[in-house]
């Protein structure tokens, strides 16, 4: 038989020459060995958690390569500061990452008030880390339910939400919404808690490590987890500094690093809390760092509300929808529930900044995915993107 | 057995029975899984359709029934067709030898178990089909998921039945209920409690349930070998698979918990309150865990259950042997 | 051998450990708030940004404070307000497109008078976006007119 005249029907390398797929597909597929399959994973896949596209080339059930293709969620956040005034383009920040919201308004806004030396009162500072670490809670909530979604478990996500729509409605009474918060102001955030806020958060810590004992029995302590994620996808240290992976997946590997200990910001220094590095690099190990992240974080709350102190929770005058920034650039950097967000601004003294560089650790922990997916079941290049803890519109921003 | 005209039409009433069973446990088992799964999650389940939301299920049967016959491109037409036939008509033969009662059986076959575990390896064939014919990537992967997993999931069920054959010393599945007291502690669980454990984990291999639900494993594969069908197409590889559960829930009534026998009063509504808690058994145990790996899976069979059920295969024998010469 | 044997049957242990902590949810409350039957405590929306409602003035209640000065306008990222002024201070078309709007509060924060405020309604749903487009100085006069009566 003709070589020609054979035609695979799962590939659509045999005519190279025409334009079938896209640029990626044609690209991937140049490389790819004649006798596996090319699967495209995504954009509208169940496990990849909004629009990840991953083009993995197959043999059998093992992933020879794997390779992500981003862009799917771009919504040009980085250009839309650059068209805005600085308060203007805060509402932005609650967009870009809709799970850890408040760390991103913090990133923007210490940017400015660092350009613009500004300070913030200090009820004001415990208002923020207070508020940053129940979304972080609530952000390593939903990771973990749909962690174990990827995995097969329909239930936990179901649980994990009972936990989040908590947080959202102790949030929701301070910043008044529950999803793409914009609580931050440039010397403060924009409201004051009431007694309400103080009762339910403290009624909360203790019932959420009540919860965390129920988790660890249905899920960690259960055999099929742990057999589906232990050893699977290891990432050392030396591999996570190359691609600038922070977060609990660098922390994972060994590294015991973290922007609030290494970077001090706020007032982060008052508090004692833990930086625990992963007992394993595999995908159990950044499980575990992130349950334990839970707990670091009650922590942080619990001592933070219990001294919180009275004043104002905005500066005198402070900056308006027509504030102009100093000339000059700044860099601030907060730990997010991914890992390091960072916000260069960049001004020319003119109305709106002149660039907004916004890094997203997203960004970065999903270029460890084709390195750690090489040579793994289908079924472990799934657990280890869920591993990653990726929200694609941080990632494509 | 003569073919005579009331044989016959025995067969044909039978089998509109059965059709008449299977789509009328596919509406409940529909309704019980999502209710308890909402339970389970805490939350109410369907509730809006119908009183506590019973007509539900019906409902989406309809809408299935109602949908457009959607066929992808480049597609093998005839394959794609056949599948989900094939699926659905061995199910009917399976239900004919299942003693459901004292005298309620369709076709009281002496190899009753036999026809049984010949037809139901049929059901794979429909699963390679589909995946193939559709044309699409994930279908492949898992139709061959689907093909290792049954043949290997076969093997120990056989064995584990097989133990419990031997102890009644017939293949027909009547006279292996009459083996069986009333009581629980006459049934055969407790003579082959290993048997039991092992045709209870394979049971949930074979009919592709969670954690053993790799073929159609959703955040891997999207939906395995019928990712492609809708509609009708769909619906009947969703009828077969809750069949295909009610089946072997009934074989296990029969073989293990004793059929229609019960303590108090014998009678078919035994063997289907004991199939129905191994139903709600297998969607307690879908609705906690989380999935096993593929290798994992056949890691458990063959290396596990498979010397398992073998060496329980083997001292049942001995035992008997040694047993025979006292008495 | 013996090890990997004795692993395995307390990992069976865990499965059974997760099977009795769904059997102890399955007969538990639920915790949906089934929404046509049952509505979400009134307190936890005090402070909702629902979409925008325009703040009567402190005498005449179907009256609007704003003084028409574009402020919020301005300040708008999502350019969702249209603020025409009439003869005098006061406003004559006041219409804000919900669609475009972000919740942000920019607008509020920047109103001189206060005349602009969250609203706390949680179940607005409109069937177009003509709909989302609302006139606020008509409802003002509508809400008057229910408080009045």
């Amino acid at each position: 038989m003709n070589a020609s005249n054979f035609i695979n029907p799962f590939s659509i390398r045999e005519d190279e020459g025409s334009f079938a797929g896209d640029f990626y597909t044609r690209n991937f597929e140049r490389q790819a060995r004649k006798d596996s399959i090319i699967l495209n994973l995504g954009p509208q896949h169940p496990s990849t958690h909004g629009v990840l596209r991953v083009l993995v080339e197959l043999d059998g059930e093992y992933v020879l390569r794997a390779e992500p293709v981003l862009g799917y969620l771009h919504r040009m956040h980085d250009k839309m500061g650059e068209v805005k005034t600085p308060y203007q383009y805060l509402p932005n920040m609650g967009r870009v990452d809709y799970l850890h919201p408040i760390a991103w308004n913090w990133a923007f806004v210490g940017a400015v008030e660092r350009l613009a030396s500004i300070e913030p009162p200090k009820r004001a500072e415990y208002l923020r880390i207070i508020s940053c670490e129940l979304n972080r809670i609530s952000s390593h909530l939903l990771w973990w339910g749909a962690f174990v979604l990827d995995l097969g478990g329909v239930t936990p996500i179901l649980y994990a939400f009972e936990e989040r729509e908590m947080i959202n409605d102790i949030l929701q009474i301070i910043t008044g919404s529950r999803l793409t918060m914009s609580y931050f102001r440039f010397g403060g955030v924009c409201a004051d808690c009431d007694s309400r806020f103080i009762k339910l958060t403290k009624d909360f810590i203790p019932y959420l490590r009540e919860r965390l004992k129920i988790y660890k029995a249905l899920v960690t302590d259960n055999i099929i987890l742990r057999r589906r994620l232990e050893g699977v996808g290891p990432m050392d240290t030396d591999i996570c500094l190359r691609y600038g992976a922070t977060g609990p997946v660098l922390r994972a590997s060994g590294l015991s690093s973290d922007t609030r200990r290494n970077i001090p910001y706020s007032l982060y220094d008052n508090f004692e809390f833990a930086i625990p590095a992963g007992p394993s690099n595999d995908c159990f190990g950044r499980y575990l760092i992130r349950l334990f992240e839970i707990e670091t974080s009650l922590q942080i709350i619990e001592q933070a509300i219990e001294s919180l102190p009275d004043g104002p929770i905005l500066i005198d005058k402070a900056p308006k929808a027509n504030y102009k920034l100093p000339a000059g650039e700044s860099y601030f950097a907060v730990e997010g529930a991914r890992g390091q967000i960072g916000v260069h601004l960049v001004s020319d003294g003119g109305k709106n900044p002149y660039r907004v560089k916004l890094r997203s650790p997203g960004f970065s922990n999903l270029s460890l995915f084709a390195e750690a997916a090489k040579g793994t079941l289908l079924a472990d290049a799934i657990a280890i993107l869920g591993s990653l803890d990726l929200v694609i519109p941080e990632v494509d921003r | 057995m003569d073919l005579s005209i009331v044989s016959f039409v025995q067969i044909i009433v039978s089998v509109l029975l059965v059709i008449a069973l299977m789509v009328a446990n596919a509406v409940v088992m529909v309704y019980i899984e999502r209710k308890m799964a909402g339970f389970i999650q805490r939350r109410p389940g369907p509730y809006e359709v119908g009183p506590y939301g019973t007509i539900q299920a019906v409902c989406d049967s309809m809408k299935l029934l109602a949908k457009q016959v959607f066929v992808p491109g480049n597609v093998d037409w005839l394959l794609y067709f056949l599948a989900p036939v094939t699926a659905f008509l061995p199910v009917l033969l399976l239900y004919l030898p299942i003693p459901f009662g004292p005298y309620l059986t369709a076709m009281n076959v002496d190899d009753g178990i036999l026809l049984i575990l010949a037809f139901a390896g049929l059901g794979v064939v429909s699963n390679l089909l589909a995946g193939w014919a559709s044309n699409n990537k994930y279908g492949v992967l898992g139709a061959a998921r689907a093909v290792s997993q049954s043949v290997a999931y076969e093997i120990p069920m056989i064995m584990a039945l097989l133990s419990v054959v031997f102890l009644t010393g017939s293949l027909n599945l009547t006279e292996i209920v009459d083996s069986q007291g009333s009581w629980p502690w006459q049934w055969n669980i407790f003579a082959q409690p290993f048997a039991f454990f092992i045709y209870l984990v394979s049971l949930i291999g074979e009919t592709n349930r969670a954690p053993f639900d790799l073929p159609e494993a959703e955040s891997e594969l999207t939906a395995g070998f019928h990712t492609e069908y809708s509609g009708m197409g769909f619906a009947l590889f969703f009828l077969s698979e809750y069949a295909n559960m009610l089946l072997v829930s009934f074989v296990c009534a029969t073989f293990f918990l004793g059929g229609w026998k019960g303590p108090f009063l014998d009678g078919f509504w035994w063997t289907f309150i004991k199939a129905y808690a191994i139903m709600v058994f297998m969607v307690w145990i879908r609705w906690t865990f989380p999935r096993v790996r593929f290798d994992q899976l056949l890691n458990i069979n063959w290396k596990w259950l498979l010397p398992l059920s073998i060496l329980n295969l083997w001292l049942t024998a001995a035992i008997l042997k040694i047993l025979s010469k006292i008495y | 051998m013996i090890r990997a044997v004795w692993d395995n049957i307390k990992g069976l242990y865990s499965l059974i450990v997760g099977l009795s902590i769904t059997a102890r949810f399955l007969f538990s409350p639920q915790k949906t708030v089934h929404y046509p039957r049952k509505v979400v405590d009134p307190e936890s929306l005090s402070s909702f940004r629902g979409p925008l409602e325009l703040t009567p003035a402190a005498d005449n209640s179907a009256q609007s404070r704003c003084i028409s000065c574009q402020a919020c306008v301005r300040a708008c990222p999502g350019h969702c307000l249209t603020v025409v002024k009439g003869q005098g201070k006061a406003p004559i078309v006041w219409t804000y497109n919900f669609t475009l709007c972000c919740l942000c509060a920019a607008c509020v924060e920047s109103c001189p008078t206060g005349a602009l405020r969250f609203s706390h309604k949680v179940y607005m749903v409109a069937s177009s976006r003509q709909e989302m487009v609302l006139d606020l100085l008509s409802d003002l006069e509508k809400n008057a007119a229910v408080a009045n009566d």
